[in-house]
């Protein structure tokens, strides 16, 4: 047995690892698209490190989300939508569609906004590239091959290491750093408020989970590979939560240190300035621009899939036109409406960036909940239904974000 | 026609009135050779655990109220079997095959009937229509329902078109029922793209191997590699072998190169060596596509002979509509039809009507050269030889003709009919 041979078994788990990582890798990418970029910025710039203690904590519940999502879509071989639909009826699944659908606009306006706002930097204004950006991104649905947009898109994500890179030569007061990791701070104000619901709205959006699932199912992941698919969930979403730190560190240590505000794209810019001095603008447009058009992209086309999954309606992008109607019709609504909504005159780009985020902190304890009823539902998982430890801190971490979501209309609607 | 929407969810009151649970599931069975279930039972939830009441003790379904003929105490429990169905639990809301329309959909709602005395569960229902009905819209369901939009497949389907999933019933046997291996191959390749993963498998597990390899033959490699993922090596052996050695050859050139040895040496011998020639050409030439399974016979044979030997060997080969002739070096001499060889006088030599000028491609020709062939010469099949002009293979039309034209449309090319 030559040595490529008696490597076998080293190279089988090698390769089944690689074969099975991708879902959670991607999400966490996808993650960072022009909502969570925008989010992370404004809170460096505006509250400095003050929000760092947030991080870790919402890494762990990231990762016990993805987990969750992860584990419902191994063990079933079903979406999240295709499992709402047939355990809890046709009236649930109608309102939770209705409000992941009103989200997802949202969150595509917020795409669209990224689009814009990332070619202001060039000049370009906002009437030419958002019309561009939106046939280009429905041509692409329609006639790209996924697979390829999706490696071009990882490739390009590489681009936020910049923002790492950014963070540790502004050489940011790093015991100071680490202090604000560990001291919690809250205050009972509209800003902070929203800008706390943003931040896990942003990390945790409703539509990654929908997202996520529906990819480990396409891919056809099985239960006896699911440890690799588990360490692909915790590396992805450790790693996007890095990158949201670092990008609020390169923001804290540049922009809030001189006392600035993030009022444009331009402004959010400077964080990438000790790494990339002039070039910083360039630098930053050219990742926003590249997370938004592959969200803008992928936004419509999971809200699609999701809807029919649920609805028992024709969903397959190499279908023609008149054999899935309705599938065509929802991304293509998506597209014109969130490109479209963008055109109308906007105040702040940035504020309608964040805005969609805040929409999804508030979505979310929904589907957690939903969720949750789910993975506890012993016929359906087996044994692989949750277990007492992660109920309890899945249950938290729902109840705080209730408990959030409720603070938040309060405050925002009685001053 | 009775819609099950309408009375699910409804309470339930006994004979004195008092009100004993709320209407959860309706429990129905097969009985005899009618293919339609009948209702058995109705599932009522109560505050701790549910109640089964037999059917004959139920006074109407279509009720504000549903009313029962006895008091509660006086009413002998159902006991469910393993085998019945539970309505709301495993169809309502779930994925089913439609046998007739060739596709997988969801349920909506279901439409009971009732036949003296006796409910039955007539049709399912999958239209938009169904889905108003269950959000409680009724009279919208009703005025949407008097004006039918044309569509080309029916959204009412009758029971005995349809065929479960199996779900997540670990009681329930998964019987190949004959409706699913009655479709034409195409037809269940196309219902398998369109299951989840986990549901293909299942399904492909109870199919038999000659089924299963006519299935595979209709889909592209990548999507049969994803279906055979989840098979046994013994099982993938056992298929390769059934499969036309060009079709096993393709799908193992997209599996790693482990598991490819692995399986060749898990296929018998004489199997495996002609996958193995096959494997050692480039994809995209003759030698690539082309069948090993053709039809020789000596130069001295009489047309009589060739149609005993047609008899006894024929099952194997690919195509019979084309005969080749050959020396016993299998250098090519010529060849004829079919048409020819029935026409001829029994004791005719096929030498003397077998067309001599034969039209060949070399192996290492291009698919393109291939289907260039074959459609100037209006072939069904054209062999491949070497440069001493001994056959190796045949290309079939379709085969050639496979990579130029889309999968899409090749499914509208006629296949060869054993």
């Amino acid at each position: 047995m030559n040595l490529w041979q008696r490597l076998r078994p080293i190279r089988t788990r090698l390769a089944l690892l690689l074969a099975v990582v991708g879902p959670g890798i991607i999400t966490a990418n996808v993650d960072n698209d022009a909502g969570g970029i925008t989010t992370y910025s404004v809170a460096g710039a505006r509250y400095g490190y003050a929000l760092l203690w947030m991080m870790p904590i919402v890494a762990v519940a990231l990762i016990i989300v993805q987990e969750m999502s992860a584990r419902l879509g191994v063990v079933t071989g079903k979406g999240l939508a295709d499992l709402i639909r047939e355990r809890m009826g046709v009236r649930v699944t109608t309102l939770i569609l209705a409000l992941l659908v009103f989200v997802n606009l949202a969150n595509t306006v917020s795409e669209f906004a990224g689009v814009a706002a990332s070619m202001e930097i060039f000049g370009v204004s906002k009437y030419i590239s958002v019309p561009l950006a939106a046939i280009a991104v429905w041509f692409l649905i329609v006639k790209g091959s996924y697979k390829v947009v999706e490696r071009v898109f990882l490739i390009a994500s590489a681009i936020f290491l910049a923002y790492v890179a950014s963070g540790v030569i502004a050489a940011p007061n790093w015991s100071e750093v680490g202090r604000s990791l560990a001291t919690p701070t809250f205050h009972l104000d509209v800003g902070y408020v929203t800008i706390f619901v943003t931040i896990i709205g942003t990390t945790i959006a409703p539509w990654m989970q929908f997202y996520q699932q529906s990819s480990i199912v396409d891919k056809g992941i099985q239960l006896k590979d699911y440890a690799y698919e588990r360490v692909d969930v915790v590396v992805g979403s450790l790693f996007a939560v890095f990158v949201a730190a670092f990008i609020m560190i390169a923001c804290a240590s540049t922009i809030y240190k001189s006392g600035l505000n993030i009022d444009s794209a331009k402004d959010a810019a400077l964080a990438l300035g000790p790494l990339a001095g002039k070039y910083a603008s360039l630098l930053f447009a050219f990742g926003l621009l590249n997370a938004s058009l592959f969200s803008a992209a992928i936004l419509p086309l999971s809200t699609s899939y999701t809807v029919c999954e649920a609805f028992g309606w024709e969903n397959s992008v190499r279908r023609d036109l008149k054999d899935a109607p309705i599938f065509f019709g929802i991304y293509t609504a998506l597209i014109i409406l969130g490109a479209g909504i963008i055109l109308l005159p906007i105040q702040s780009l940035i504020q309608a960036m964040m805005i969609s985020q805040t929409f999804n902190g508030v979505l979310l304890p929904v589907i957690l909940i939903t969720m949750l009823v789910l993975i506890n539902d012993k016929r359906l998982m087996g044994k692989f239904k949750n277990g007492r430890i992660i109920n309890i801190l899945a249950w938290t971490t729902t109840v705080i974000l209730i408990i959030l979501a409720a603070i938040l209309i309060v405050v925002t609607f009685i001053p | 026609m009775l819609h099950a929407s309408e009375f699910i969810g409804r309470p339930v009151a006994d004979a004195d009135g008092k009100r004993i649970g709320k209407l959860k599931d309706l429990l129905a069975a097969h009985r005899g050779e009618v293919p339609h279930p009948l209702l058995v039972a109705i599932e009522v939830k109560q505050r701790s655990g549910s109640v089964f009441i037999p059917m004959h003790e139920v006074a109407a379904l279509i009720s504000l109220a549903i009313p029962l003929k006895k008091k509660i105490s006086e009413i002998t429990p159902y006991e469910p079997l393993p085998e019945d169905l539970h309505l709301v639990r495993d169809v309502l809301d779930k994925q089913i095959i439609d046998t007739d329309g060739m596709r997988v959909v969801r349920v909506n709602d279901l439409e009971l009937t009732r036949v003296n005395g006796d409910v039955y569960v007539a049709n399912v229902d999958i239209s938009g229509v169904g889905l108003v009905r269950r959000l409680g819209l009724g009279s919208l369901a009703d005025r949407l329902a008097a004006h039918p939009r044309s569509s080309d497949l029916p959204s009412i389907i009758s029971w005995d078109n349809i065929e479960l999933l199996s779900g997540d019933q670990p009681m329930r046997l998964k019987v190949p029922t004959s409706k699913m291996a009655d479709l034409h191959p195409a037809d269940l390749a196309e219902i398998l793209s369109d299951l989840s993963r986990q549901e293909g498998s299942k399904i492909l597990e109870t199919l038999d191997i000659e089924t299963l390899a006519d299935t595979l033959e209709e889909v592209e490699p990548d999507f049969q590699v994803s279906l055979i993922e989840r098979m046994t090596d013994d099982r993938v052996a056992d298929l390769l072998e059934e499969m036309a050695p060009d079709e096993a050859a393709d799908l193992l050139a997209e599996l790693p190169q482990d598991r490819k040895h692995d399986l060749l040496e898990l296929m018998e011998d004489k199997e495996a060596e002609d996958v193995r020639k096959l494997l050692t050409f480039p994809e995209d030439t003759a030698g690539g596509i082309m069948n090993t399974e053709y039809f020789l016979i000596p130069s001295n044979f009489s047309a009589a002979q060739v149609l005993e030997r047609l008899r006894e060997t024929a099952p194997e080969a690919e195509t019979i509509y084309y005969i080749y002739v050959a020396d016993q070096d299998e250098h090519l001499l010529g060849v004829f039809s079919l048409r020819q060889l029935v026409l001829a006088q029994p004791d005719a030599l096929v030498i003397d009507f077998m067309e001599e000028r034969v039209v060949t491609v070399d192996l290492m020709d291009s698919q393109e050269d291939c289907a260039q062939v074959v459609s100037k010469y209006n072939l069904l099949a054209v062999p491949v030889v070497d440069e001493q002009k001994r056959i190796h293979g045949i290309v079939t039309a379709d085969d050639a003709l496979d990579k130029i034209i889309p999968t899409a449309w090749k499914k509208r090319l006629p296949r060869f009919y054993q």
